[in-house]
């Protein structure tokens, strides 16, 4: 039952963040064409400066399809939208409830407020990864329509790393949702913190082993192994931020 | 069944109300020996009372022979002659109240002035000693 | 009624960003009991309340709820799962309907009575398909209410149960209550400031100012104990220095003395005989009396 007040309170999000994903996977698959079709100009533009290096770097990359996959869907609009919804979907929860005085009849039921948080966290997770493997099984769908393939064992393999790198958004505004007692200063501080992170990574020169899907990258064409230091980075990072959700709320008075 | 009607907001305990109410309803007829009182609950549950203060109330009354608690049978007016002593005692002594608060209005005295009289003297015969 | 109490708490305190919201409670309340909980707005009720549910932890002092500490975790979902509870903020999850939440809150109780369930659907004629949040403020006190009764838990909750309701509702609610005590045999703890319903159904209260007990104990015998006694002198009134144990307030007022005792009259009637009062009157005193008394500032 937990876990069906945790869906009726977090299903819009889901539901419209899954919609909008799909939408967005299914029209970078579509546009490719039209890409290709640019993909002449590049060649024109005045190779000497920083601007025309960078575009002629974008065009080698986007010029095969698996690494315009990578670097369109997953490096970039996949990243974005699995990043916001992961804020979205962590928000709300025992604190924002308070204030209407829900929280007090939920917390009137013989559970835990550690079993409360753990459904709520799990069922976020999950709506997440559904969110996001979900949408980018629209990639190697709607693929032969373009002419193209991509393989669904690498879409199920780099959206489940997304979903990881995700994750961190969750449980970081998971977190703050159980530090301050409305829903907005969570939601404003996480996407502060991911747009801050978006701007700030070309500078950091952090080692590609740490990085999941990184856009700038040199590697133009993504191999399709798994950044494994950097994903048990994020899990550890997630974890901690949940662990830090329960000891607070069971420190809590209401 | 509307023979009982406590008021909460006496100051008198709701038991003893109720006592007196049986009591009342004993003399005046309404009740008669042999006959069943209402149940614990479905009395507690018609006056919105706590039951706890009707089992009281019925306890006491059987400490004064006035009704009989029968065991999983409920509660019945007394037919023993201890009851009926303590209900025409109660009756003598009505009367000599009635009297003497007829003349007390007749001199002039309200209601209330009555009440705190009879209160102070109650009072003043605990002090003496004099109080079962 | 048995000696056991449900609920024990002593010297309990809790303080709230600094704020002293109990200071050394004292509480006991016998199993089987209908145990009305008074208290001026913000005395401290619905701290107790969430201090023995395990929402607050205390600060110092000891609260047991069926002999639980209500401050151990573990010890405290036990307490939840045996305790219905209905808070004072009458609010739900709105998103749900009526049958949702129903359906919802019976799964976290395996002793959750149908047969009561649909007695007060019906009584409380209660919209099963309406949204929570389309409400009225009276039909969510009544739902939350049943959401409370039907859990076939032993003990009773209830944070002011007929605040906002109109008479003809509260005289159901109140009903509710003492069937729910003479039926299971279980106990009923609730808080009020209305007088007249705790009046109606309780056998014992406890008035809280303060974060304090100031008057605890069965009704009828603080009905019995409480007097007022009027002192009429010939001429000015002496200064009112009882030695007489339970003097709540003794005040002189030009020839007379008014005292209210919590230990009957006659201590008080015999040390004021050697003043010599022209006239001694003595009244009962209602639970109003006794409650504004109590709680009444001192200046």
């Amino acid at each position: 039952m937990l876990w069906y007040k945790s869906w009726m309170e977090t299903r819009w999000v889901f539901l419209i963040g899954l919609l909008v994903a799909s939408c967005v996977a299914a029209s970078v698959v579509l546009v490719w064409p039209k890409v290709m079709g640019l993909l002449p100009l590049a060649a024109t533009i005045d190779p000497n400066g920083k601007l025309g290096q960078e575009i002629r770097e974008s065009a080698a990359q986007v010029a095969d399809y698996r690494s315009y996959i990578v670097s369109q869907w997953f490096a970039k609009n996949l990243r974005q939208i699995a990043s916001l919804f992961g804020i979205l979907l962590g928000s709300g929860g025992l604190l924002s409830q308070a204030a209407g005085g829900a929280a007090l009849f939920t917390l009137s039921m013989p559970v835990s407020r550690k079993k409360l948080l753990a459904t709520r966290a799990t069922a976020g997770l999950a709506e997440l990864g559904v969110l996001t493997v979900g949408a980018s099984l629209m990639i190697p769908l709607f693929s032969p329509s373009v002419g193209k393939s991509y393989g669904a064992g690498e879409t199920l393999l780099n959206s489940m790393a997304l979903w990881i790198a995700a994750s961190v958004f969750f449980s970081l505004t998971f977190f703050l949702s159980t530090v301050f007692t409305d829903i907005w200063r969570p939601l404003l501080i996480a996407l502060g913190v991911a747009i801050g992170v978006s701007i700030v990574r070309p500078f950091l020169h952090i080692a590609p082993g740490y990085m999941v899907f990184d856009a700038t990258s040199s590697g133009s064409a993504y191999a399709g192994d798994l950044p494994w230091r950097g994903l048990l980075v994020r899990v550890a990072l997630s974890a901690a931020l949940l662990y830090g959700a329960v000891i607070n709320i069971q420190r809590r008075d209401f | 069944m509307m023979l009982f009607r406590p008021n909460p907001s006496l100051g008198v305990p709701i038991y003893l109300q109720l006592m007196d109410q049986v009591k009342h309803a004993i003399e005046t007829g309404a009740l008669r020996p042999g006959e069943q009182l209402p149940g614990i609950r479905p009395l507690a549950e018609e006056l919105v009372i706590n039951p706890n203060t009707v089992a009281k109330a019925y306890r006491e009354l059987e400490h004064e022979g006035i009704i009989e608690l029968r065991h999983g049978a409920g509660a019945f007016v007394s037919r023993n002659s201890g009851a009926k002593k303590l209900t025409d005692k109660l009756r003598a002594a009505q009367t000599t109240v009635a009297a003497a608060v007829k003349q007390l209005r007749a001199e002039g005295l309200s209601e209330e002035e009555i009440r705190r009289l009879f209160e102070a003297e109650l009072a003043g015969l605990a002090r003496g000693g004099n109080r079962e | 009624m048995s000696d056991r109490l449900t609920i024990e708490t002593s010297a309990l305190r809790k303080n709230y960003d600094g704020v002293e919201a109990l200071r050394g409670l004292d509480l006991q309340v016998p199993a089987g009991s209908i145990y009305g909980f008074l208290g001026r707005n913000g005395a401290g009720k619905t701290t107790t309340m969430k201090v023995l549910l395990g929402m607050a932890r205390p600060t110092a002092g000891a609260a047991r709820v069926f002999g639980l500490a209500a401050g151990d975790r573990n010890a405290s979902v036990d307490i939840r799962s045996r305790t219905g509870f209905v808070s004072e903020e009458k609010s739900l999850y709105g998103y749900m309907t009526v049958e949702r939440i129903i359906r919802f809150t019976a799964a976290f109780y395996p002793k959750w009575r149908r047969d009561l369930e649909q007695r007060y659907v019906r009584a409380f004629e209660l919209p099963l398909d309406r949204r929570v949040k389309a409400l009225s403020l009276g039909t969510r006190s009544k739902l939350m209410l049943l959401l409370a009764l039907c859990r076939g838990t032993e003990l009773l909750m209830i944070d002011e149960p007929t605040a906002g309701l109109d008479p003809a509702v509260t005289e159901e609610v109140l009903q509710a209550l003492v069937a729910y005590v003479s039926g299971e045999g279980a106990t009923v703890f609730f808080s009020s400031h209305q007088i007249a319903e705790v009046e109606q159904i309780a056998d014992r209260v406890s008035i809280i100012h303060r974060g304090r007990a100031v008057v605890a104990g069965a009704l009828d015998e603080l009905r019995e104990r409480f007097r007022r006694v009027q002192l009429v002198f010939d001429g000015e009134a002496p200064a009112p220095a009882f030695r007489a144990a339970g003097i709540v307030r003794a005040q002189r007022n030009g020839r007379s003395i008014t005292v209210l005792s919590s230990a009957g009259a006659d201590a008080v009637i015999e040390e004021a005989r050697a003043w010599k009062p022209i006239s001694v009157d003595v009244v009962p005193v209602t639970l109003k009396d006794i409650f504004l008394e109590t709680v009444r500032e001192e200046q």
